[in-house]
């Protein structure tokens, strides 16, 4: 119980140091005025804008975890993640597409559906190739992973350069691709915590399947998983995960990594309560990612995707060296 | 009652032949040895018999029904699976990884029966004081003793275990070829065995598989004295008769 009350404390209060934090730091004092329900400027500006941009970095956050958790839980590789192994990358390209190719569906429908297609596509891809070269462990993965981003993030470039113009800005697509959480309107916000519970509950009926694949191809099958199949709808399953946090945050890296990390040191490796806590741990990071992007250099923004990088990259390196001298 | 069938198997990957048309009829209880010298196909054999792999051609009838057209859960309560080497993934702690062995086949986790079958797994392989220990604080013979109880908490009728005591010392290594072993008195229980002189004192049949195919198959006691024994292992053995049973010590065929 212990781990889960420190988790809920923790993002309780990284909510509030979020909300308060910005351009112009408010008191909690301000916060409260606004919840009491306050509509003066200063807490209106608090309620429409700070609010539900804090609320929307944490569910994003809490969609990273969830698609890192079930990401490395289907690898069954802790350096698993959806940045690196494409699944972002894909989603990007395909996010890219629905912002700069003129298509006949309305775009607020067309940049999840793509979202979604390119995270798949790109998992599987990675999967294949690596299943191909006969490399279905950390290195293999992560060298397929890093081919497929590479190339996915090629693509993505030129289609910037080529089809951007004055009708449709390339700030737009840029600022969106460095990472960064949009201020949504209560009613897309309350559309994304919906969203956010809908994949929490998605990927905690795999949790237990999850679990038996986590013993290994052959005990896993010999206590009755058809491992094949549950690869195939758990790759599924995250990409929809990834996808979801792709179209409302952009790309933002090692989220997905590191979270599934610290909830593992906190509630132990079972994904039962690996998934939630992995999602709790995420919003956590986010929610304080994103104070720091609005706060740290006023009246600009630093990219959410930069400060998440700048702080997960050192930890991945970390990670690595560990388990390469292991 | 769950007999095991194997008609004319075989398996090639790669190019390389594992099994050649192999036949092989287990009853329904009994202890059976499956020796052999290296690269025979007795790992190969063991993952078709369960389900594992599927054979290019040939069938395997477990209970009189065809295995491969039993239910993944079906096949998982019905044969245990007990592999040579096992490394989970995460370390997760004892008492979990036997919880998993018993709700193979997605036996609801509230379920009462296999909550009391990890208790009696705990109590029975001596795991109570280790139950709380992650996988990767245990020892080898503690190890062997949870990989055991993994796979015998749900009582499987049929068992087919890849020498899981090959790496263990020789107390380890008893206990665990002896409890396995045992279960040949009302179950089946197939075990591939490195240790020459185990399988002749522990088990009721020894099966000599070489190159893919039955090299010879009968009661310990007979097979013992089959010079079919020397020439599939490619050495002369010296049949030492002691009060326990029989020791056999090898030679080199050109010395």
């Amino acid at each position: 119980m212990k781990p889960w009350l420190a988790l809920g404390a923790a993002l309780v209060l990284a909510i509030v140091v979020a909300a308060c934090a910005g351009h112009d730091w408010v008191s909690p004092a301000a916060l409260w005025r606004v919840i009491d329900g306050d509509r003066d400027l200063g807490s209106r500006l608090l309620f429409d804008w700070r609010l539900p941009r804090v609320l929307a970095a944490g569910c994003v956050g809490a969609l990273l975890g969830l698609g890192g958790a079930i990401f490395q839980g289907v690898f069954r590789n802790p350096l698993a993640e959806p940045y690196l192994l494409g699944s972002a990358g894909g989603a990007a390209l395909g996010a890219t597409v629905a912002l700069l190719v003129p298509l006949a569906l309305p775009q607020s429908l067309l940049l999840p559906i793509l979202a979604f297609a390119g995270a798949w596509g790109a998992t599987l891809l990675v999967l294949g190739i690596a299943r191909v070269a006969g490399a279905v462990d950390a290195a293999g993965l992560l060298l397929a992973g890093v081919a497929v981003a590479a190339i996915l993030g090629a693509l993505r470039s030129f289609l910037m350069l080529a089809l951007s113009d004055e009708t449709v800005s390339l700030q737009i697509v840029l600022s969106w691709v460095l990472g960064g959480v949009q201020t949504p309107t209560w009613p897309v916000l309350g559309l994304l915590a919906l969203i956010t519970l809908g994949c929490t509950g998605l990927a905690l009926l795999l949790a237990g399947r999850l679990d038996v694949l986590g013993l290994g191809e052959t005990m896993a099958r010999a206590f009755g998983l058809d491992v094949t199949r549950f690869v195939a709808v758990a790759v599924l399953a995250g990409s929809v995960v990834v996808a979801a946090a792709v179209a409302f945050g952009g790309l933002v890296a090692f989220v997905g990594l590191a979270a599934p990390h610290i909830a593992r040191w906190l509630v132990g490796p079972l994904h039962r309560a690996l998934l939630p806590a992995s999602a709790l741990v995420g919003a956590i990071v986010v929610t304080l990612a994103d104070a720091i992007a609005r706060a740290a250099l006023p009246p600009a923004e630093i990219p959410l995707g930069l400060v998440t990088a700048v702080a997960g990259g050192p930890f991945f390196i970390l990670l690595l060296s560990r388990r390469l001298r292991a | 009652m769950t007999a095991v069938a194997a008609q004319k198997l075989v398996v090639t990957r790669g190019g390389a032949t594992l099994l050649k048309g192999l036949s092989l009829s287990l009853g329904a209880t009994g202890s059976v040895a499956l020796i052999g010298p290296n690269g025979a196909g007795k790992t190969t054999l063991l993952k078709v018999l369960a389900g594992l792999e599927a054979p290019q051609s040939g069938a395997v009838q477990v209970g009189g029904q065809a295995l491969a057209s039993l239910s993944n859960a079906a096949r998982a309560r019905t044969i245990g699976f007990l592999p040579q080497h096992f490394e989970p993934h995460w370390d997760l702690a004892v008492r979990d990884l036997v919880r998993l062995g018993a709700e193979r086949g997605g036996r609801p986790s509230g379920d009462h029966t296999s909550g009391d079958a990890v208790e009696q797994a705990l109590v029975r392989y001596e795991l109570r004081a280790l139950e709380r220990r992650r996988w990767s604080t245990l020892s080898g013979g503690e190890s062997a003793r949870v990989l055991l109880a993994m796979v015998l908490v749900a009582d499987p009728p049929v068992l087919l275990a890849d020498e899981p005591a090959a790496a263990l010392d020789i107390r380890h290594r008893l206990e665990v070829v002896q409890a396995l072993a045992a279960r040949g008195r009302d179950r089946l229980s197939v075990v591939v065995v490195h240790d020459l002189d185990l399988a002749f004192r522990f088990f009721d049949r020894v099966v000599v598989l070489v190159d893919g195919q039955v090299a010879a198959d009968g009661p310990a006691a007979e097979l013992l004295d089959d010079r079919r024994l020397d020439a599939a292992f490619g050495v002369r053995f010296e049949r030492i008769r002691t009060a326990g049973g029989s020791i056999l010590q090898a030679s080199t065929t050109t010395a």
